[in-house]
């Protein structure tokens, strides 16, 4: 009976002092970017005053807040949340705003997790994907004084509110990008690319820019563009492996793989057959800098078609706290990620011509001639 | 014959409930089932408290020793990586963000009216979810196929929700279908193991985990095959008279309280009743406890593992469609994913009684919902939830440990039948 006792006092006690400590201590995080100096946050966060005098203080005493509401998944992922993270904080740390994000575990939660920075009034909301499109737009609609980015989410402009931009990237710029490159390295005069669905825009345009810019090198080169079906088309890295294998042992020595994991797969598979045949065969990777992403197929990696996420959502935060952004859809820059490994396999001459043709690409002096969408049969 | 045999065994079964709420089953029974024989002297009313809290002692515990835990670990992920995040949080000790984490997670949960909504909307799945895992564990069964059939029964209401020919009726009628198909769908999948297992004793545990896997790819099919062309793997919105009433709106409008909850809660209850409150409901929980001993007093233990497997899937099914209809609105692919699987651990910590579930699902939907705040508040992993969550696990599978911690003695009468061996 006495442990008995003793139990239950554990129990009360733990409740009592729970129930203490959640009421007595507000957060201080709300009330110290607010109001750094309010007493309640000063003792709650004994290093709250480092934090207030280390950021560059504005002149109205309160810095701009960015928040940002990543994809499903982690905020480190290497991929499109961990870019645009890099491109808020980067705006962040050089301009003095405050910083934060929230991880988005399930989709339910796109709206939920954006209006937790809209009900703590942070001045710029930034989502990442093109999933969260529908929220963002909802909460841009509801909250005219909040500017909103969406990061690779395409926009109808006329049924979106003025305060939501969303940044958006030519995927046949970098396709042809990656074409090009892939045209240069080639010495069989034969290449190809494993891709996700062309049914899904942003990959036809990877798939069919990557066909223009090797054409338009080697007009004469043979280019397998392989798509997968429409079913599982991003989520089958084994087809992905078994394409590259076919496509190389019909003589093709540079594949671009480009479909979430079915083209890592390719990548992956590459990387395999050529440490098993000795053959030199190069991979390109897409989105972001695959090198990072696809550790298995770092030794034959050759480059990524890479978007400019983090200098794209640099750019538009800076652009919004200044209360400059655009509205509608503002195209990021697209390019080559760094050859890494094998950067001596790389010609400086091939080197120039790819950085002529980015800048080319760029100023609108080349043009991919890729249909934004597959044309109806 | 059957039938025959069971009605004449009714009476027997009538005295058996009293030695059975007694000795073999769980100790909350005593409480929530007051036995109906007259063999056992009724506790006074203190007693019954007493012995309520006592039932309650050791998931607090375990909750408690989680969180606690949970805190330590917050703690080492503080020193070793410090949040990125520039704002709040820069240049909080590891101590203070600790803190902050759960007092972000109090008021993620509980902090104003519409987080305390969406704990509850939250919580819902996990109700519907828990129930069915108990009422297998009632039976002797362990339906790890939960996921499935939540998959299953929310593409079912969501394939009904949003077929055009249905989408003129009125919500009176077109709700309850997408409700019934859920449950349906549920029943149907949750019933596969259950014959196999009474046709041929095929243990439910394999042939639910297949289930899942042969469910997700079903859903893949169905789904690319309908998917609207916004380049987005899901159905197509549901009608909106296939939406479940708000009856509580939210400032936000986001996570409002629909009538889902009321069903969860009406669900507990029908479990509830079934249980103890039915023949039907004994011959389950005998069949659990000891099936040589139901079979000998002319209970079908097949019937009964059907009968047991088909409901609990109802419940899964039930589970998904109220998800489609109250909240996601559309079925997309690896919408449910872990729902099935967290549902054991609400069960177990529930004990597998329906209102004890009922409570583990809202500890739980408060852990969900609050994540992301205790990331905004503290930049706290959303990992951290689930270490929390398998912690608690932990704590209330093996309650020994909490015993031992905390100097509980036990009663020695708490233990529930979750599921038997191979072949049992």
């Amino acid at each position: 009976m006495k442990q008995r006792k003793f139990s239950y006092l554990v129990m009360v006690a733990v409740l009592f002092g729970l129930t203490m400590l959640m009421s007595a201590c507000d957060l201080g995080g709300t009330a110290s970017s607010a109001t750094p100096n309010s007493g309640a946050a000063a003792s709650n966060t004994p290093a709250g005053g480092a934090a207030t005098s280390s950021t560059p203080a504005t002149a109205a005493g309160a810095a701009i807040r960015v928040g940002l509401v990543t994809d499903v998944g982690k905020v480190d992922d290497k991929s499109f949340n961990q870019s645009a993270w890099e491109g808020v904080k980067g705006a962040a740390d050089k301009n003095g705003y405050k910083a934060n994000y929230i991880e988005t575990a399930d989709q339910k939660d796109y709206a939920t997790n954006i209006q937790q920075f809209v009900s703590q009034k942070y001045d710029i909301i930034v989502t990442v994907g093109f999933l969260i499109a529908d929220a963002t737009n909802k909460a841009a609609t509801a909250n005219p004084g909040i500017q909103f980015i969406g990061v690779d989410q395409f926009q109808d402009p006329t049924k979106s509110p003025k305060n939501y931009t969303s940044l958006v990237f030519q995927e046949d710029q970098a396709g042809y990008l990656a074409g090009a490159l892939a045209a240069y390295m080639s010495k069989t005069g034969h290449i190809g690319a494993v891709l996700g669905t062309d049914n899904v825009p942003p990959v036809y345009r990877y798939g069919e820019g990557y066909r223009q810019g090797a054409l338009s090198v080697n007009s004469s080169i043979k280019v397998d563009t392989i798509y997968h079906e429409d079913n599982n088309a991003f989520n089958d890295p084994d087809w992905g492996s078994k394409t590259a294998g076919t496509l190389i042992s019909n003589g093709a020595d540079v594949i671009f793989g480009a479909g979430g994991k079915t083209g890592n797969g390719a990548l992956i598979g590459l990387a395999q057959t050529a440490a098993q045949s000795g053959k030199t065969l190069y991979a390109i990777g897409v989105d972001t800098d695959q090198y990072l992403t696809v550790p298995e197929a770092q030794k034959y990696l050759l480059s990524s078609a890479t978007k400019g996420l983090s200098d794209g959502t640099s750019t538009l935060v800076t652009m919004a706290a200044n209360k400059q952004a655009p509205g509608g859809n503002f195209t990021g820059k697209v390019g080559l990620a760094p050859f890494h490994d094998l950067d001596s396999a790389v010609s400086q001459a091939t080197k120039d011509k790819i950085t002529k043709l980015t800048s080319d690409i760029a100023s609108g002096a080349v043009k991919t001639g890729v249909a934004p969408v597959k044309p109806a049969k | 014959m059957e039938d025959q045999s069971i009605s004449q065994s009714a009476p027997a079964a009538e005295e058996a409930d009293t030695s059975q709420s007694r000795g073999l089953s769980a100790g909350v029974d005593d409480q929530l089932a007051p036995s109906t024989g007259g063999g056992k002297p009724r506790p006074s009313r203190s007693q019954a408290i007493f012995s309520a809290l006592h039932s309650l002692l050791v998931p607090f515990l375990a909750v408690v020793t989680a969180l606690l835990i949970g805190g330590v670990v917050i703690f080492i992920s503080n020193v070793i990586s410090p949040p990125v995040s520039t704002s709040p949080l820069y240049g909080n000790s590891p101590f203070n963000l600790t803190l902050r984490a759960y007092q972000g997670l109090w008021v993620g949960a509980f902090g104003s009216f519409d987080n305390i909504s969406a704990t509850i909307v939250t919580a819902t799945p996990y109700i519907f979810g828990g129930l069915a895992v108990a009422l297998g564990f009632r039976a002797g069964l362990f339906n790890i196929g939960v996921e499935g059939q939540i998959a299953l029964g929310s593409l079912a209401a969501a394939a009904v929700g949003f077929n055009p020919a249905f989408a003129g009726l009125s919500p009176w009628l077109l709700v309850p279908m997408c409700l019934l198909a859920g449950c349906l769908a549920g029943a149907i999948w949750g019933g596969i193991p259950g014959l196999l297992k009474a046709q041929t004793g095929a243990h439910e545990v394999i042939t639910t985990i297949m289930l899942n896997y042969i469910a997700i790819q079903i859903v893949s099919v169905v789904v690319n095959a309908v998917k609207p062309g916004n380049g987005q793997v899901r159905t197509p919105d549901i009608s909106l008279n296939a939406h479940l009433p708000v009856l509580i709106a939210t400032s936000t409008g986001l996570k409002q309280i629909h009538l889902g909850p009321i069903i969860a809660i009406l669900a507990a209850i029908a479990v509830y009743w079934l249980l103890w409150r039915t023949t039907s409901g004994f011959e389950l929980r005998t069949v659990g406890t000891n099936p040589s001993a139901a079979r000998y007093a002319g209970i079908s233990v097949k019937r009964n593992i059907m009968l047991a497997m088909a409901l609990s899937g109802l419940l899964g099914g039930l589970a998904g469609a109220v998800e489609v209809t109250g909240v996601n609105f559309y079925h997309s692919q690896g919408f449910s994913a872990g729902y099935g699987f967290d549902s054991i651990t609400v069960a177990l910590l529930g004990k597998s009684n329906p209102f004890g579930v009922v409570i583990a699902a809202l500890l739980f939907g408060a852990l969900k919902s609050s994540a992301p705040s205790m990331q905004f508040y503290a930049g706290t992993p959303q990992d951290v939830v689930s270490i929390i969550q398998a912690l608690i696990l932990l704590f209330v599978a093996a309650d020994e440990i909490v015993r031992y911690i905390y100097r509980v003695k036990s009663r020695g009468e708490e233990k529930v039948v979750l599921t038997r061996g191979w072949g049992g």
